[in-house]
């Protein structure tokens, strides 16, 4: 193997390795991964990054004289293999964008996925979560217990009901990101989360339709909001969601520390 | 010297990573910024993976003594292929850390065809996937059931054809096939931890930017191809089974996990297209294409890609008329 083919390994090793360290140590590998990953990422992440160092430590002789051995093995390998012109610049292509995404690792700070991703999955296509709520679960639940119902708690109720009885006296307060209603996006917003089984890649888009006329004069898509409000028959004459939190205060928030829901 | 640039160059990095945030949010378009997030997971998720398998490729190759894995291995080339599957038992590796191992079981005197029936089998054929598998669907369920059996089947299945290759090491690329007929590590007046340090910086020179790239490819496309395309197809049995083969290839999720990831599709997906997601997936996916790149040849891909696509569509279907 050519000797900038291994140094390129240990370049991305290093950019992966220290990003993922950064991150355990600020808490914002959450942002990536599921926190019951963490502690064996950070374990393995130590381990690699010992062997990094280690790769360091090797004495100039040794990789010169391995360089020779293998240089000469592949000399033969390659007369017949594809023109080396076509080989080079698929190397070359290829060794730009790794390079590209490194520096991206290191330097872009992290951050959530944004509404483009909750707009490309669609809200509540899917049932998600393992422990979400159940109709029956939440009628039986004191009254004290919805105001610690979360965005995923109540996305998971009204796909199961829509009878508004069942949400009378059941006062809502949700965190969440602003997500335009497909229908009716002047006067319907879903305040949304994402729920993430393993990783970034795998996350859902859930989320609570909200009735607020011209929401968009004081909010934008992607702001985080905590809104306080009831459940009632909705007034939007457009929207396709039959229930919606109707709110009696609605603040921008910072987005939580935890931004994901499990 | 090499010593100290190494640890300056980390700490370096380091402090990049730490500044950069400080300096204040990028407003990079949204489209741009969920690519960069999907990409970064993705790497985030499989680098552990990834350590792991190259350490145990390590261990295989210059620690454990070669007699060790080829004695207890049966002769018969059908039995041994069933045993090598079960290997994953015992290595329970996610399949992005498999490709190291796999290849240092070939260093270690495997056939490719063997090498490939472990690469295929371990991801399914382990405690981890088995248990999460059950915890999702039922220890009882067809689902579970489709998916231990199918994975097995289709590993041994594809290990057989392969073998029937006259010349094995042609399935391989030039580079790779190279690295196998190094002389024993023994021979080199090297001590073993020089040799696993010397192995590690070998595989990760290889594995790692296959990683990058297939990372970028799977946020890519997780960006461009509209979800609710794949969902609109769930109802139609033979539909369903090709719109979860093209999720499973799209989202590259982990096959430890994937159950819990699936388990929410099963109400508005027939179950032999949740099986095929779960026997296809931990197989062929965008990140692992670009991680098997490292050891096999294209057509061979193009080749197992297909095998693997039609005994996955076959169980699928058997599934959905029996369940």
């Amino acid at each position: 193997m050519p000797r900038f083919s291994r140094w390129q390994g240990i370049v991305l090793c290093v950019a992966a390795l220290v990003s993922t360290v950064w991150l355990a140590v600020t808490n914002q590998l959450i942002l990536y991964i599921h926190p019951r990953y963490i502690v064996f990422t950070v374990i393995m992440t130590v381990l690699g990054l010992a062997l990094v160092i280690a790769s360091f430590g090797r004495s100039p002789d040794q990789e010169h004289e391995q360089e020779q051995e293998h240089e000469h093995e592949h000399e033969h390998e390659y007369e017949d293999a594809a023109p080396r012109s076509y080989r080079r610049a698929i190397s070359v292509v290829g060794t730009v964008v790794t390079l590209v995404m490194a520096t991206a690792l290191v330097v872009v700070p992290p951050a959530t996925l944004t509404t483009a991703t909750a707009d490309q999955r669609v809200i509540n296509s899917t049932q998600v979560g393992s422990g979400t709520k159940t109709v029956d679960s939440a009628a039986s639940a004191p009254a004290g217990a919805f105001a610690r119902f979360t965005v995923l708690d109540w996305s998971s109720l009204l796909r199961q009901t829509t009878d508004a009885s069942f949400y009378r006296d059941k006062a809502a307060n949700v965190v969440g990101f602003i997500t335009k209603d497909r229908d009716d996006p002047q006067n319907v917003f879903y305040v949304s989360r994402f729920v993430i089984t393993c990783c970034a890649v795998d996350a859902q888009p859930v989320g609570v339709p909200v009735f607020l006329p011209n929401w968009q004069n004081r909010f934008a898509a992607d702001h985080w909001v905590r809104v306080s409000g009831s459940f009632q028959t909705n007034p939007s004459t457009k929207s396709q969601q039959s229930i919606a939190l109707v709110p009696t205060a609605t603040t921008k928030v910072d987005q939580p520390s935890e931004p994901y829901l499990y | 010297m090499g010593l100290v640039v190494g640890l300056g160059g980390i700490a370096a990095v380091f402090v990049v990573r730490a500044l950069t945030p400080v300096l204040g949010p990028w407003s990079l378009p949204n489209r741009v910024q969920d690519l960069l997030t999907l990409s970064i997971s993705v790497i985030i998720e499989s680098l552990p993976f990834v350590i792991l398998g190259i350490v145990l490729s390590i261990l295989v190759q210059v620690w454990v003594p070669d007699r060790w894995i080829m004695r207890i291995l049966p002769r018969n080339a059908f039995l041994r292929r069933a045993m090598i599957s079960f290997l994953g038992i015992f290595l329970p590796v996610c399949e992005c850390g498999n490709v190291p191992l796999a290849r240092g079981l070939i260093v270690k005197g495997f056939t490719v065809s063997e090498s490939m029936t472990f690469l295929l089998a371990a991801p399914i054929v382990n405690p981890i996937t088995i248990l999460t598998t059950g915890q999702a669907f039922g220890f009882d369920s067809w689902i579970f059931a489709a998916r231990l059996v199918g994975g097995f089947v289709i590993a041994n299945v594809i290990g057989w054809l392969f073998s029937k290759h006259p010349d094995q090491d042609s399935l391989l690329t030039d580079r790779f096939a190279a690295e196998c007929r190094l002389p024993d590590p023994h021979e080199h007046d090297q001590t073993r931890w020089q040799k696993s340090v010397e192995l590690f910086t070998r595989e990760s020179g290889v594995i790692m930017p296959a990683l990058f790239i297939g990372s970028l490819i799977a946020g890519l496309v997780q960006v461009a191809v509209p979800r609710s395309l794949l969902l609109s197809l769930g109802s139609n049995p033979l539909w369903s089974i090709l719109a979860m083969m093209a999720l499973a290839f799209v989202i590259s999720v982990c096959s430890n996990v994937d159950s819990f990831f699936i388990l929410p599709f099963a109400s508005t997906f027939m179950p032999g297209s949740i099986a095929v997601f779960l026997v296809f997936g931990p197989i062929i996916d965008i990140k692992m294409l670009a991680l098997m790149r490292t050891t096999f040849r294209a057509k061979v891909l193009v080749q197992l890609t297909v095998i693997v696509g039609l005994l996955s569509a076959l169980i699928g279907l058997v599934v959905n008329y029996f369940a």
